[in-house]
């Protein structure tokens, strides 16, 4: 058969895959990778973005969610679960696949304004109604006959955020003074009964359970917790001193590459950004970074002097090294309360 | 009267003793009771706390389960997992028991296929599989390969498998409507060793393979290379419609493949295929000899091409191809390219509703007589020809023993007990043109049966 006429056949079937292709967009799926508390703050968000990506690209897209605390969802991706993208409750574990998984660039931080944080958070007490123990700030949690709940810093991103606000209150409050801090946090932990891997199963022993007098939650979910989950039976208590809570967001690039969701998926983070995102973030009681947004939900959120990871302990990294390694600081002071 | 004052003093006093005492007595009472219930409710936390150090434990230990190595079994296949879910190890297993009685030939009962399947995926990447196969008292290694999938759109497989190229050849063996494959299949590549990249989509729209193979006859397969030469094959297939909302139209494909290689062969061994019918008779060689002056050997370009398409809907399935394949030959000083071709149409007709498609049928009621349930029937109806080119009489092949034309008409019916379990009833005449002293060779009538177990 002559050659022209096998290339007319070749041509014709790529035509008719052209046009199809062109005719319908296929529908398109994301895995968006979360820390544990943010399940009700990405069903609402998700639903918008696909609504908003409809309008403008007449293609549906669906968004799956994962969560669990942050450290053991990181350790997911690497390990294979395949994520278009990643919002866990801090930087270092977004590092930790860039390092560990190779699968997204160094840099990936930069990528995105205010550090790749398009809502921060802090970290605060919830009590029982009428605050029994009368739990004023945080040397009060580690007052003999205090029962504390907080997650496990091995396994949540928001245990480390509380650890650390902790440990940064100490400081403040002793000029310095490692030492006094450190024993300082051994006293609070002396006084945990129970360490459940993620934030929001902390929030299920303190509230559903019944156990404890008081949780150190993410601002979130205390608010969460008095608001919705057990109204009318909780008190959110702002402590002197909190530690400003930045949880990142990130393309995996090698995942995307892969899946061919690049465009939606950067579109998907960037909605964070939007006034929208950030009217769905203000609803779910994250500090939106939208300053007109912020404006308008100011009266929702406690006053609280805010300090840095980077002002007090050198970031992450070091702080990771220091206190949540192997063998660091937390795995000497543990031990399981009364 | 002094006693009676003195007994009125000592009962005052009594009384105030009395009364002083009260106030001690109760305050002891309340302290005690605070401490009861500080103590109950100490009791209670620590209930609580134990329960849910118990819950987490719990949690724990079934996230460690889950994390496990696992075995078990997925549909047919029994299935090993790795704890991380990124490596998998499956068995399967095919064996077909086959009854074959001709007109003219033997009648004979034989086991056509025994292949025990292994297949799986390392680190989640890296399928693999191997099948051997111990049917018709052989033992030969059918396919082996390892594919690599890092991009779903374009896997490269190295190794030993069917060449991408005709349409029926590429439906699984256990899967086929009919028990042997029509005409056309005698033309198409069998197995082949090779490199290829590609992309299987069986409900996409996509799918294609284009690879570099040893190169193979008309209907052969090969475990080696005789020369330098390599076979290009490649096909597409596409599925236009399959995310169209409207059935009629979803299951319809169409594609087209091609190949292309130089084939060299010997008297010994001359690297030309001969044609056979469904009772795998042979009705067309080209001439064998000692010598290169007595025997036909490839000697030179050969090309296929085979547009090819199919059509389900509901329980109705069609499916044709037609193939073309080109070989220059030569014996002695004479020299040709054959020209041969051939196409066939399957029908089949699920008669108990079941989806057709061009895998496999599951029953929509598995065989229990006890139930109610007989499983599923399909009948099947098919027509191909296979026509040689005339150029090829007399000088490349004897017009007396081959035949140049074929003509066969089938029909067939299927009994599916259930997604594992089959049998297969068919008829099949074949009529010649040539291939016989003095005209035609005789009509091959066929009754061929099986019994089938995949899993």
């Amino acid at each position: 058969m002559p050659i022209q006429i096998l290339f007319f056949l070749f041509s014709s079937l790529w035509g008719i895959f052209g046009i199809s292709q062109t005719l319908h967009a296929a529908d398109v799926t994301l895995l968006n990778v979360s820390y544990d508390p943010t399940r009700e703050l990405y069903q609402d968000f998700n639903a918008a973005f696909a609504k908003k990506w409809k309008e403008k690209n007449g293609q549906n897209v669906k968004v799956n969610q994962s969560h669990g605390g942050s450290g053991k969802q990181a350790r997911a991706v690497i390990d294979g679960l395949e994520a278009d993208v990643v919002t866990l409750a801090l930087a270092y574990d977004i590092d930790a696949i860039s390092e560990k998984g190779g699968l997204l660039p160094k840099n990936w931080q930069s990528r995105l304004p205010n550090n790749s944080a398009p809502y921060t958070s802090t970290i605060v007490f919830l009590v029982r109604k009428g605050n029994p123990k009368g739990i004023k700030d945080w040397q009060d949690l580690a007052k003999p006959g205090i029962s504390v709940v907080t997650p496990n810093p091995k396994t949540s991103g928001g245990a480390r955020w509380n650890y650390l606000a902790a440990w940064g209150y100490a400081l403040k409050k002793n000029g310095g003074d490692e030492g006094k801090a450190k024993e300082f946090v051994a006293r609070l932990y002396k006084n945990v009964p129970v360490l459940d891997s993620g934030a929001r199963g902390a929030t299920t022993t303190f509230v559903e359970r019944g156990i404890g007098d008081v949780l150190i939650a993410w601002e979130n979910e205390a608010l969460l917790a008095i608001n919705e989950l057990g109204k009318g039976k909780f008190e959110v208590v702002a402590p002197s001193a909190s530690i400003l809570a930045e949880p990142p967001v990130a393309l995996v690039d090698k995942v995307v590459d892969r899946h061919k969701t690049h465009e939606v998926a950067q579109a998907y983070l960037e909605y964070l950004y939007s006034e929208e995102g950030q009217e769905i973030a203000a609803k779910h009681f994250y500090r939106p970074r939208l300053e007109s947004v912020a404006f308008k939900y100011a009266n929702q959120f406690p006053k609280v002097s805010l300090f840095t990871i980077d002002e007090l302990f050198g970031g992450w990294q070091k702080a990771q090294k220091t206190h949540f390694a192997d063998g660091g600081i937390f795995d000497q002071i543990y031990q399981p309360g009364r | 009267m002094i006693f009676f004052r003195l007994g009125v003093l000592a009962v005052w006093v009594g009384s105030v003793l009395f009364a002083m005492t009260q106030p001690v007595f109760s305050e002891e009472a309340s302290t005690s009771q605070k401490t009861v219930e500080e103590k109950v409710d100490d009791l209670d936390q620590k209930l609580r706390i134990l329960e849910r150090r118990f819950e987490l434990q719990q949690e724990g230990a079934n996230e460690k389960a889950k994390a496990a190595p696992a075995a078990g079994t997925a549909g047919e296949a029994f299935l090993f997992t790795s704890a991380d879910g990124q490596s998998q190890l499956r068995f399967r297993g095919v064996i077909q028991a086959d009854a074959r009685f001709l007109h003219p030939g033997a009648d004979t009962f034989f086991l056509n296929r025994v292949r025990p399947i292994m297949e799986g995926v390392l680190y989640h990447y890296y399928a693999f599989t191997f099948i051997p196969d111990f049917g018709q008292g052989k033992t030969v290694i059918q396919d082996a390969y390892l594919d690599i999938r890092y991009y779903s759109d374009a896997n490269v497989l190295f190794g030993k498998t069917k060449a991408p190229f005709g349409l029926e050849r590429l439906q699984a063996d256990v899967d086929l409507r009919f028990v042997e494959r029509a005409l056309p299949t005698d033309l198409v590549p069998n197995r082949d060793i090779g490199v290829q990249i590609h992309r299987d989509a069986p409900n996409g729209i996509l799918t294609y393979a284009f690879g570099v193979f040893n190169g193979v006859p008309d209907g052969g397969s090969a475990d080696a290379d005789a020369d330098k030469n390599k076979d290009l094959v490649g096909r597409i297939f596409l599925q236009p419609f399959s995310r169209v909302h409207f059935e009629p139209i979803q299951r319809f494909g169409i594609g087209i493949a091609g190949s292309y290689g130089v084939e060299h062969g010997t008297p010994a061994a001359p690297n030309l295929p001969s044609y056979v019918t469904v009772g795998q008779q042979t009705f067309f060689q080209y001439r064998t000899g000692a010598t290169t002056a007595a025997a036909t050997v490839a000697d030179g370009a050969h090309a296929r091409i085979s547009p090819q398409a199919y059509y389900y809907w509901g329980p109705f399935g069609l499916l044709g191809e037609y193939v073309r394949s080109s070989q220059e030959v030569q014996i002695g000083t004479s020299t040709e390219r054959i020209k041969n071709s051939a196409w066939q149409a399957t029908a089949s007709f699920l008669l108990t509703g079941e989806k057709n498609s061009y895998g496999s049928v599951v029953p929509l009621r598995p065989f229990d007589p006890a139930s109610g349930r007989w499983g599923a029937f399909e009948v099947a109806a098919r027509y191909s020809v296979l026509n040689v080119d005339p150029d090829a009489f007399p000088t490349f092949a004897d017009p007396t023993k081959s035949a140049h034309e074929a003509k066969a008409w089938a029909g067939g019916v299927n009994w599916y007990l259930n997604r594992s379990v089959k049998f297969m009833f068919d008829h099949e005449q074949t009529a010649f043109k040539g291939g016989a002293v003095g005209g035609d060779r005789e009509r091959e009538k066929a009754f061929l049966g099986r019994a089938q177990i995949a899993f």
